[in-house]
């Protein structure tokens, strides 16, 4: 400390970059999340057995691969949506970002409707979430995603109305950012329910 | 529609209440409302009465300063842990008169006044609200005040959800009261035992209450975590390198890490808990291929986390506590930040030691009888760095001293008492009995204590005057008389082979030690006492109370280089750190009141009514769906939504002050604590968007 | 000891202190070593506090040393001192776990001197305890005869909830639960009538789930069967499935019944796992006295109708 004064205040506000601060935020949150789908994979886990089908249908009966593969290919598309409107916002158009969200969220209502689709038929057949602990578990697991899927959705038609009305903000940007995020990490859920319950499942 | 079949009758616009739940016919129900009813008219009167209704929902309840939701965590946590001892008053009152065939039934009881379905209540929602709805969020309050302090930010990372986590904790603990009044809460023991929370076995709506409840507070809990996290990795001011960061603040981050890994485990457990309720799935019945011990495994890997969760930050109290009294640095920093992540990292791979007895082969039992005694290593560590920052210190016993020293003595009884469980032969033995109660007393306790120490210790720093010591000392005094009377008592106990949870005691022989218990229940009474005298006589004498920046005139860490009360932009310009314990530093280096020399503008977050809209939305969402009466819960989420939504459209959300503004307030003080008598600065600007 | 000196300290009101077989004689003797050793290095710790607090505190004006905060060896024996006493906690934990092992316990290692293990079936209902002696077709209900010196295996299994098997003076606790089934074994050295219980909260009859266990000589405990034997009546399993409706023993009376369905055990393990429940009223859980009451009286009559 030879001499020089040490410093102790200094005067301007804390320079904190709101974007890296909700990023990291976003990932904080996404890490519970990881953890609410890896304690159903691990109750999967346990509950996939045929004891837990109590006679009922089992994994091999309910998993349908080649459906839930065209399930795969509309969420993969749509992840591909979101990244070209992510490509027209560093150009900054309005209408590009507008036009991908909107693919994103055409093709995640087509992964929606086919994932409703497969539980109509399912139940159709009297395979139902009250038959057994395995069925119980089947269905949670998937509606849980598919409601992330759902709320993603919604959370696409919010951003698409604040592109519109507020332009390229900081917070909307952001939030652009984050929903990235989010849905990328839905669709690597995605990968995890189809490997561990569909393709397992299947063979 | 009822979704399930139910027994009892279903309507679909009351759901399932009916009058008959309301009117209980039970004395002590009746005493509680009416004790309930009155108190709150008189507090919403004398609200009223001095017109301070615009006052508190504008600069309280709508506030976004981590300060006052600190403050307001804290009060919650604190009416919540008032009505968690009536419940043990009653838990222990019971006991007593219930002992021996011949005792005695009053009310409606065959033997003392609570007959056991309430009775089962009573000590659900004790432990419920002690873990969940008291300590939890004081501690959680506790954090918000200290850390932004202690590393020089002016806020937490995100002040609006900030806010959302303390309405959802207070919708949380808003439905564990009202199962008070309407209705019943759960009787399946704070752990929610499976499978007597399925429907056959507790086909009220007690166990929707508790589960409700706990499901709505923790996602509180966890979006506290997350801001927590980022607050402490991002918001850092300038010189504020990791290994200069105060302890608190690293067991606020480990604690955090804990809690934001493990509340979605007890979320997930809780919901297919509730699948299992309202859709008639079967993840834990008995048959139809349910598993049982699948909801025992999710709930105790969040449990074990929790309660370490629970001692983190109180051993962060403590390590603030001591150093400060004894005039001496923290003893060996770098081992006790090692050992905060140890513990946390090893209670992830403890939680089989609460069902030791479910049968598993003696490989399994003693793997995890192993991995908790490992505990005992990093908590040993903790304790020796204390003993040893005494040694040699020059020790003032002040009321924050008192109550550390007395955590570090129960730590050092609970953790006997828990190597003694860990071990699988001595818990076959002391499993479910009142062993295992006086054990984790102990420890809950050491929380506790940190808890009125940090109260104690920081109230100066908030509030700008101390706590009256003479009463303090006094609570402190008969609430350590108490809790030895009772748990001293409950251990032999414990070895006479009580067990937990009864509502009837079998055997006569008890009685001399419930006695011993209940007269240590009356010192937690005369504590209670001293602790409203204490509050009242600090408020009317706060003029002889005032400190400065360094109230306790030792002061260490950062926190207490800021005035003395915080002003609601904490510091003046962005402090820079020059070493660990800055204060300690500052005032070796005679640089203690060297202040700012230039101002900039500072912007804070203006207020919003939309977290405790959302809160009270969150509680009719919980309340309906505990009732079964689908649209108002259906109406209550889609309103949520809609507020979330409305709110991200809501623009010009910060307020700027202006570099002249911060300069006179500066000089001319007083007024800008979190109590003034005029409108501050950032509610005056946000009167618009209210 | 304060309240230990209150309580009359006589070792009768400790059954945990009084071990009457070699399992809950173990189970003391590893209590003792793990306190001795834990305390080895708690009391210490304790003293050094508490001699800190008394000698630094600032009136005295001791040595003060405004700067000491580490010390590479102090840390080292931190870490290493309390990992030496787990190693050893470690050791004698292992070793009593097999010791006292549910399944196959170190400690009746021998095996009782020529004689077979007389298998006892528990059944835990809400909220009584059903004994079924399947080699001897005898059953009774809250009430446990076992003859001294001799292997006892207790298969239990549960009915509605989990309950906890525990009975101080002769075995440790082990769970039991609905659609499962655990094991327990124990061998009783000396006779006399010994305290169990549940462990577990099972719902509003837990405190009432006590049942005496009588230790008798080989000899008394044929007499006793024998005479179990010439009564009347039959525990089929209709007669079960309206015992283990949800009903509260409260005078504790004991109930016997020499005859008991074939498999009753393997069929109430299937039909739980089949779904079935004995649901609680909602009524019950309401209004407990009066309905405790009402349910009582059904047990009586429903066992001294034969
Ligand atoms: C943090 C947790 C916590 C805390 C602090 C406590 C505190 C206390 N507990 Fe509790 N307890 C539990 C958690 C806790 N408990 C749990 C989890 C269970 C298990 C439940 C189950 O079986 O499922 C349990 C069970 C339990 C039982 C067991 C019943 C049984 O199983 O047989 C008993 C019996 O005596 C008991 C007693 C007490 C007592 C006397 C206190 C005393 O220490 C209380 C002292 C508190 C005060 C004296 C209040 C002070 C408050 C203020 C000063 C604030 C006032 C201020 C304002 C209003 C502004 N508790
Ligand atoms: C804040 C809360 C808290 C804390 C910190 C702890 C800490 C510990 N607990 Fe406790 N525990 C609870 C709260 C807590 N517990 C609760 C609430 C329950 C029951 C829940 C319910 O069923 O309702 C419970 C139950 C419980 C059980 C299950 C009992 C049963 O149901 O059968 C066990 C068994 O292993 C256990 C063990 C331990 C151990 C080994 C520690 C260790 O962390 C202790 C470590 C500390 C020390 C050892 C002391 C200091 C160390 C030294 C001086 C160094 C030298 C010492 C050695 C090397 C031995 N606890
Ligand atoms: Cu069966 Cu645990
Ligand atoms: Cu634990």
């Amino acid at each position: 400390m030879s001499g020089a004064q040490p410093v102790l205040w200094l005067p301007g506000g804390e320079e904190h970059d709101p974007i890296a601060n909700k990023t990291f935020g976003f990932w904080l949150y996404m890490m519970s999340d990881a953890l609410i789908f890896a304690a159903l994979f691990a109750a999967y886990g346990v509950l996939d057995h045929r004891f837990n089908a109590a006679g009922g249908a089992t994994a091999r009966q309910v998993a349908h691969p080649v459906d839930a593969f065209w399930q795969t290919l509309a969420v993969f598309a749509s992840v591909l949506a979101y990244s070209l409107a992510m490509v027209k916002l560093k150009a900054g158009s309005r209408l590009g970002v507008l036009l991908g969200l909107g693919a994103a969220a055409l093709l995640g209502l087509v992964f929606i409707g086919l994932e409703i689709a497969d539980f109509a038929s399912l139940i159709g057949q009297g395979i139902t979430p009250e038959r057994s602990g395995f069925l119980s578990m089947f269905f949670v697991l998937v509606a849980v995603h598919g409601l992330h899927m759902l709320f993603g959705l919604l959370w696409i038609a919010v951003m698409m109305a604040q592109v519109a009305l507020k332009g390229f903000t900081t917070e909307v940007v952001t939030r652009l950012l984050t929903l990235r995020l989010f849905w990328t990490f839905q669709a690597s859920i995605w990968v995890c329910v189809f490997v561990f319950v569909y393709l397992r499942g299947a063979f | 529609m009822s979704l399930v079949h139910l027994q009892g009758s279903w309507t679909p616009w009351l759901g399932r209440l009916t009058l008959s739940v309301i009117l209980y016919h039970n004395g002590i129900v009746d005493g509680a409302f009416v004790f309930a009813a009155v108190t709150g008219i008189v507090i919403l009167g004398v609200i009223t009465y001095y017109r301070k209704w615009g006052y508190l929902i504008r600069e309280w309840i709508t506030s976004l300063d981590h300060k006052k939701i600190g403050v307001m965590y804290i009060l919650i946590g604190l009416v919540m842990m008032f009505r968690g001892f009536i419940d043990a008053l009653m838990i222990r009152t019971q006991q007593m008169m219930a002992d021996g065939p011949d005792s005695p039934g009053h009310l409606q009881a065959l033997h003392g006044y609570l007959p056991p379905y309430h009775f089962d209540q009573i000590y659900s929602s004790h432990g419920t609200i002690m873990i969940l709805f008291a300590v939890t969020p004081i501690l959680v309050g506790l954090m918000n005040l200290i850390v932004p302090l202690q590393i020089g930010a002016r806020d937490m990372a995100f002040p609006y959800l900030n806010a959302v986590s303390l309405w959802l904790t207070a919708a949380g603990a808003g439905l564990v009261m009202a199962s008070l009044f309407i209705g019943d809460f759960s009787h399946a023991g704070w752990i929610g035992l499976i499978p007597l929370t399925e429907l056959p076995y507790s086909p009220g709506v007690g166990v929707d209450y508790w589960m409700w409840a706990i499901q709505i507070g923790s996602v509180g809990t966890t979006l506290g975590t997350v801001n927590l996290i980022a607050t402490i990795v991002k918001m850092r001011a300038p010189g504020m390198t990791w290994f200069r960061m105060p302890i608190f603040t690293w067991t606020a981050l480990s604690t955090n890490i804990i809690g934001l890994t493990a509340f979605p485990v007890l979320g997930v457990a809780l919901a297919l808990l509730g699948c299992d309720r309202y859709l008639g799935t079967h993840f834990y019945t008995a048959g139809l291929g349910g598993n049982l011990m699948l909801f025992t495994d999710l709930f105790w890997i969040w449990g074990h986390p929790e309660v370490y969760f629970l001692v983190l930050p109180a051993f962060g109290i403590i390590s603030e506590i001591i150093p400060t009294f004894s005039e001496r640095p923290l003893f060996g920093y770098i081992t006790m930040v090692a050992a905060t992540f140890a513990i946390a990292g090893i209670s992830w791979s403890v939680w089989l030691h609460h069902f030791f007895t479910m049968g598993a082969g003696p490989d399994v039992n003693g793997f995890f009888s192993v991995a908790t005694m490992l505990v005992g290593i990093p908590t040993g560590v903790k304790v020796f760095n204390w003993a040893f920052t005494l040694y040699r210190g020059r020790l003032r016993f002040d009321t924050p001293m008192l109550w550390a020293v007395g955590a570090v003595f129960l730590l050092l009884v609970g953790g006997l008492t828990g190597m003694m469980l860990a071990i699988p032969p001595i818990n076959y033995t002391i499993h479910n009995s009142v062993f295992v109660v006086a054990h984790f007393h102990c420890m809950v306790l050491v929380v506790a204590f940190s808890i009125f120490g940090a109260i104690a210790y920081w109230f100066p720093k908030v509030f700008g005057f101390r706590l009256d010591e003479h009463n303090g000392k006094r609570v402190f005094a008969c609430f350590s008389l108490g809790t030895f009377l009772v748990f001293a008592a409950m251990f032999a106990l414990g070895f006479m082979g009580m067990t937990r949870r009864l509502d009837y005691l079998a055997d006569p022989h008890w009685k001399p030690l419930l006695i011993v218990e209940e007269i240590g229940v009356f010192f937690y009474c005369v504590a209670c006492y001293y602790f409203f005298r204490m509050l009242h006589v600090s408020i009317r004498d706060r003029a002889k109370n005032r400190v400065g920046a360094d109230a306790w005139g030792t002061g260490r860490s950062p926190e207490w280089i800021a005035r003395s009360p915080v002003p609601f932009y904490n510091f003046a310009a962005t402090p820079h750190f020059n070493a660990l314990d800055e204060a300690a530093w500052r005032r070796g280096q005679g640089l203690s009141d060297v202040a700012p020399r230039d101002y900039e503008p500072i912007a804070t977050p203006k207020n919003t009514i939309a977290p405790p809209l959302i809160g009270a939305l969150a509680f009719g969402f919980g309340f309906g769906m505990v009732w079964r009466i689908w649209w108002m819960a259906g109406l209550s989420l889609i309103a949520i939504i809609g507020v979330v939504i409305l709110r991200s459209f809501a623009t010009e959300t910060e307020h700027v002050i202006s570099a002249e503004q911060i300069r006179s307030m500066e000089t001319t003080g007083s007024s800008v604590g979190i109590v003034t008598d005029h409108i501050s600065p950032p509610v005056a600007e946000a009167e618009a968007f209210l | 000891m304060a309240p230990l000196g209150l309580g009359g300290c006589s070792i009768r009101q400790f059954p945990l202190f009084d071990p009457a077989g070699p399992i809950s004689g173990a189970e003391l003797r590893f209590t003792i070593i793990d306190v001795v050793v834990v305390l080895c290095i708690i009391l210490p710790t304790t003293v050094a506090i508490c001699l800190f607090m008394w000698r630094y505190r600032r009136s005295r004006n001791a040595a003060y040393d405004a700067t000491w905060s580490r010390s590479i060896p102090f840390e080292i024996a931190m870490w290493g001192i309390p990992l030496a006493i787990v190693a050893l906690l470690a050791y004698f934990s292992l070793q009593g776990t097999f010791e006292v092992n549910p399944y196959e316990p170190g400690a009746l290692a021998h095996r009782a001197a020529g004689r077979r293990a007389l298998t006892i079936n528990v059944i835990a209902t809400d909220w009584q305890w059903l004994f079924v002696y399947p080699k001897q077709h005898i059953a009774m209900v809250d009430d446990l005869v076992i003859p001294a010196g001799r292997d006892i295996r207790f298969r239990l299994t549960s009915t509605s909830v989990v309950n906890d098997f525990y009975i101080p003076q002769l075995i440790g606790m082990i769970d039991v639960m609905p659609g499962m089934r655990t094991k327990d074994i124990t061998r009783v050295r000396r006779r006399g009538t010994y305290e169990g219980f549940s462990a577990d909260l099972s719902g509003a009859g837990f405190s009432w789930m006590r049942f005496p266990t009588h230790v008798v000589s080989a000899a008394a405990f044929r007499d006793f069967v024998a005479k179990i034997q010439a009564k009347h009546g039959n525990l089929t399993y209709a007669r079960f499935e309206r015992l283990a409706r949800p009903t509260i023993n409260l005078d504790e009376k004991p109930a016997f019944f020499p005859a008991v369905a074939p498999h009753l055990f393997g069929r109430i393990v299937a039909a739980a796992l089949h779904g079935k429940t004995y649901t609680t009223p909602e009524h019950l859980t309401a209004h407990m006295a009066e309905n405790a009451r009402h349910h009582a009286p059904y047990l009586e009559q429903a066992v001294n109708r034969h």
